[in-house]
């Protein structure tokens, strides 16, 4: 397709006159587009990515969340048992962490104003993200785009949107640690040192890993960490 | 002394300016000794015309209403709300009070490359050409100075403008500044000569130069007497206030604001609205060649106050109707304003002469 | 015209020689005493970018710019060599975060043809929806700041005004707004819903409409025009020898879209035109690519209808319909095979090249090379300043979308 453009000076009036119109057109209707935030509120889908919330009912401490952060804004410490703190200085809203939870322990929330009074208050510890953070909300009207076959229009509705919103869990495939190849295991132990559920231990006599399905959650981090790589990670139906 | 007082008082009273609304306060607030000299002083037809109204009072109320209104009409063509959140209420009235109070407790930085004296004196200085013309605005019965060449000596001292602001970009000595002098410069020759003309053209159409008898001869808007000079003064009035497609000396991409880039704090307050009041002294100037003026339906309770009210109404609305300019047009090139006041807009305005003058035979 | 000199001696200001100018101090002299001018536009200055351009002028004609880049420069190329393959992929989209889409879809697609996986059909075409609306994104931005850059603020407005209704698309499609990260190995995060794409197929109208407003205040405004015609102008010959790419080359005359040249996602299951123009000149620059907002929104629109049913990730990447939950499993441990894997991709500005280097057994990258468009057409922007006034120096800037960051990188 070839663009071409030759101007007349009949053309050029008559642009003269468009401009002058659609200026008066929009002067008089306007075809405005400002949201006033705050004061409404744009309605965003439910897959947005906002605020990260925890839930430390689901957590096993598996540290995927922390390991796959590209921007390392996430640290885990040990509570009850190790659980993930953000910090919100590096945080880039990727939200690969939350892809990576296996059992969506960690959920999205619409919520992305939040103010912070220093750069230390940023860095939220675990025990600060099981609640929503406070919001101080002055919206009283939720505004969503609307295309009808007149173009696109701001409707504005007398409600508020909730922002923390219902999580979608991963499919949740229960995953053990097997040891498959326990002619190389070394009895390092340092899998029994790591696991955060107490699931393996060593038979003595046999020199075998025992791993104990029932209390295994499946975090791989023996996985992970196991010089000679003789565990793997097995699906249990 | 007493009698100094006296003869003073006669002189201011020998002239007031009669509005029977307000007749019984004045009439009350005369017999109070102190206050009746200010009263008499106020209401001294010379004194109303160049301070209160049309003068200095308006020019400060259309200063802060021009730049939010222009503000508001070009965010609602371009999709927005403009100015909001200072008066709420008022949808942001008083943004541009706001403003100037902002810039009046700036620091107003002086640079040490500039020419320090000049620096500081020329946007003060500047306000002399643009306020002289004032005095010489009629609106009826309010009048500064009369005399019958006054629209010549209005157009005299609006050229002389552009001079304080080639001034005030030689004091900044700086490529930015320098750079928009010379376009201040350039943009005045573009201008100034149709500019002349299409008043000239006026002054042959109506026999006369004193504002009176231009009034006296609009039986209909002088917008219609010669529809060509009104074009080469509306063109020439955006030229000469560098509002777009003619904001050339003042460039914000490309010069970074002209000859005011080394401005700051209330010095650059002062420069900003150097134009606005130039826009507004030759919409007064516009609004008595070519709209008619003070003229219109006099209501009896104002009394002499009917003359500036109508003067002052209409120069708003049409400042008001040229501001919706900015929000339409890209801004030319210098080269390109330079060919077309050379060219088209030259000829246009001797074409309008042509015209002035033959109506001016006819009527 | 006869020019007289004039024997005037004039010392060169202090201030050429203070800052840290990639000119020396001779070059600096030679210019006073030519009586010629040197200005310095930006990194402080209305309509510069995050950049320094220093003209020499000659009265008001431009002789000669030297750009001084690398105010944003950000060593992605090194931060790249410190992460995992999957963890680049927000880092790669930030040179220029309108085009975010196309910057990780050209990386994405390295990491594929290293490990030579097919991407389902589906994927490809939501793929391919993301990128171009990401390239009308990034068109409408340029046209913004040529606006602006004019002194045209309604102009300016407009398309930003218009690229909301994009946002909220990418919102909806995404979650957010722009670099949304969305294209990984193997195909995309999420799968879309028909409610999504219905509106985003109504939204491609509701964008026309409003450009149509666009197109009589800034497009086809005489002011406009006047600014534009006949500036900056870049010969076919010269777009080929300065290495210029994109829409710019395609408005010098030269009929070339990677898209059309290596389809890759669904370009060659649409159908769509490549937009060329002969001038060569800024107003063709910038109509080149209002012209290919308008073939984007046709690619949209056909993606849309055709888009096929199925998986939207490979089955050796993940055999669950969807990565949520098994992203740190199946991602975070790819290893390379040994090799050097280059694509090319078309960006909104023009081709964008990664270069990967895999040394075959550690699970980060050994190098990776990112070319950007801005980088490429540097030098054909500022040969077209030469000759032109100072005042047309914004106009050319904007006509070319010279964004600083992305070519910094």
């Amino acid at each position: 397709m070839k663009v071409e453009f030759k101007a007349n000076k009949a053309e050029m009036l008559r642009s003269h006159i468009e401009v002058i119109r659609e200026a008066f057109k929009q002067a008089v209707a306007p075809d405005r587009v400002t949201v006033e935030y705050p004061r409404e509120r744009k309605k965003y889908p439910p897959n947005f990515r906002g605020i990260i919330l925890f839930d430390p009912e689901k957590c096993i401490s598996c540290f995927r969340c922390a390991q796959i952060c590209p921007a390392n804004a996430i640290q885990m410490t040990f509570y009850e048992k190790a659980w993930p703190g953000i910090d919100y200085t590096k945080c880039i809203f990727c939200h690969f962490c939350v892809e990576s939870c296996p059992t969506g322990a960690l959920k999205s929330t619409k919520i992305h104003d939040v103010a912070f009074a220093t750069m230390e208050e940023m860095k939220l510890r675990a025990v600060q993200l099981m609640k929503p953070p406070e919001v101080f909300r002055e919206d009283k009207v939720t505004v969503e785009y609307l295309i009808d076959d007149k173009g696109w229009k701001l409707v504005r509705k007398p409600e508020i949107d909730e922002l923390v919103v219902e999580a979608v869990l991963p499919a949740g495939r229960r995953k053990i640690s097997v040891c498959v190849d326990p002619e190389s295991c070394l009895g390092c132990r340092i899998c029994v040192e790591l696991c955060p559920s107490d699931a393996i231990a060593v038979d003595r006599k046999a020199n075998k890993l025992k791993i104990d399905a029932k209390k295994c959650s499946g975090c791989g981090i023996c996985v992970r960490n196991c010089p000679m790589r003789v565990l793997e990670l097995r699906e249990v139906s | 002394m007493i009698a100094m007082f006296d003869l003073v008082m006669q002189i201011l009273k020998s002239n007031q300016i009669e509005i029977p609304l307000i007749q019984p306060v004045v009439d009350s607030l005369i017999e109070i000794p102190v206050l009746n000299a200010l009263v008499a002083l106020i209401l001294w037809r010379p004194f109303f015309a160049v301070v209160v109204m049309p003068g200095l009072l308006v020019l400060m109320i259309y200063l802060l209403y021009i730049i939010w209104f222009e503000r508001k009409l070009t965010a609602r063509i371009q999709w927005r709300v403009g100015p909001l959140e200072i008066a709420r209420p008022l949808r942001g009235a008083i943004q541009a009070l706001a403003d100037g109070l902002r810039y009046f407790f700036q620091e107003a930085i002086v640079h040490k490359e500039a020419h320090r004296p000049y620096f500081i004196q020329l946007p003060i200085l500047a306000f002399i050409p643009v306020l002289l013309p004032i005095a010489f605005i009629p609106a009826g019965n309010v009048v500064g100075i009369k005399t019958p060449y006054a629209i010549q000596l209005i157009v005299a001292f609006i050229s002389l403008i552009p001079i304080t602001i080639v001034a005030i970009g030689w004091a900044s000595n700086s490529r930015f500044a320098f750079v928009g002098s010379v376009r201040e410069a350039l943009m005045y020759v573009a201008y100034e000569i149709p500019f002349i003309i299409a008043v000239i053209s006026m002054i042959f159409l109506y026999g006369s130069g004193d504002p009176y008898v231009v009034i006296e001869k609009q039986w209909i808007p002088g917008a219609f007497l010669n529809p060509l000079a009104f074009l080469v003064f509306l063109i020439a009035m955006l030229m000469a206030t560098s509002r777009l497609p003619f904001e050339i000396p003042e460039a914000d991409q490309e010069i970074a604001f002209g000859p005011f880039v080394e401005y700051s704090g209330i010095l650059f307050g002062l420069v900003m609205v150097l134009a606005y009041e130039k826009l507004y002294v030759m919409a007064l100037l516009f609004t008595i060649l070519f709209l008619g003026g003070w003229s219109g339906p006099q209501i009896a309770l104002l009394g002499d106050l009917n003359a500036p009210i109508w003067l002052v109404i209409k120069t708003l609305v049409a400042i008001s109707i040229i501001a919706i300019v900015r929000s339409m047009y890209a801004r030319y090139r210098i080269d390109q304003a330079l060919r077309m006041g050379f060219s088209w807009f030259l000829a246009l305005s001797v074409l309008a002469l042509v015209i002035g003058a033959f109506i001016g035979m006819v009527i | 015209m006869k020019e007289i000199p004039i024997e005037v001696p004039v010392e060169p200001p202090k201030e050429l020689e203070s800052l840290f100018l990639p000119i020396p101090k001779e070059y600096v002299e030679e210019v006073y005493k030519k009586d010629e001018f040197l200005i310095l536009v930006g990194p402080q200055h209305p309509g510069s970018g995050h950049m320094r351009l220093i003209v020499r002028v000659k009265g008001d004609i431009i002789q000669e710019v030297i750009p001084d880049p690398g105010y944003v420069h950000r060593s992605m190329e090194k931060l790249a060599e410190n992460r995992l393959y999957i963890q680049n992929i927000p880092l790669v989209e930030r040179p220029a975060i309108m085009d975010s889409a196309n910057l990780n879809l050209g990386y994405v697609r390295a990491i594929e043809s290293a490990l030579d996986l097919e991407v389902p059909e589906r994927a490809k075409y939501l793929r391919t929806i993301l990128a171009e609306l990401c390239r009308i994104g990034t068109h409408l931005y340029d046209a913004a700041i040529l606006a602006v850059f004019l002194g045209h603020t309604t102009g300016f407005m407009y398309p930003f005004g218009i690229r909301e209704l994009i946002c909220e698309a990418l919102v909806r499609m995404t979650g957010v707004r722009f670099t949304s990260s969305f294209i990984i190995p193997g195909g995309i995060r999420r799968d879309v819903d028909k409610a999504t794409l219905d509106w985003l197929y109504s939204a491609t109208f509701a964008i026309e409409k409003r450009l149509k407003s666009f197109e009589r205040i800034f497009i086809r405004n005489p002011t406009v025009i006047a600014r534009l015609k006949d500036v900056g102008v870049l010969s076919k010959q010269e777009a080929i020898e300065f290495g210029v790419v994109g829409p710019f080359l395609r408005a010098s005359g030269v009929e070339y879209d990677v898209r059309k040249v290596e389809p890759y996602e669904a370009y060659d299951n649409v159908d769509w035109e490549i937009v060329v123009a002969d001038e060569g000149d800024s107003y063709s620059r910038f109509l080149v690519r209002v012209n290919e907002v308008a073939q984007s929104l046709r690619i949209i629109r056909q993606c849309i209808a055709d888009l096929p049913q199925g998986r939207v990730i490979n089955e050796q990447i993940c055999d669950s319909p969807e990565i949520r939950g098994e992203f740190f499993d199946r991602l975070a441990d790819l290893v390379l095979p040994l090799g050097e894997f280059t694509t090319l991709t078309e960006a909104a500005r023009g081709s964008v090249i990664y270069t990967l280097v895999s040394d075959g057994e550690s699970n980060v990258t050994y190098r990776l090379r990112i070319v950007t468009p801005g980088w490429l057409y540097l030098r054909g922007f500022m040969e077209s300043l030469k000759g032109e006034r100072l005042a047309d120096l914004q106009a050319i800037y904007g006509s070319f979308g010279y964004f600083p960051p992305e070519a910094d990188r």
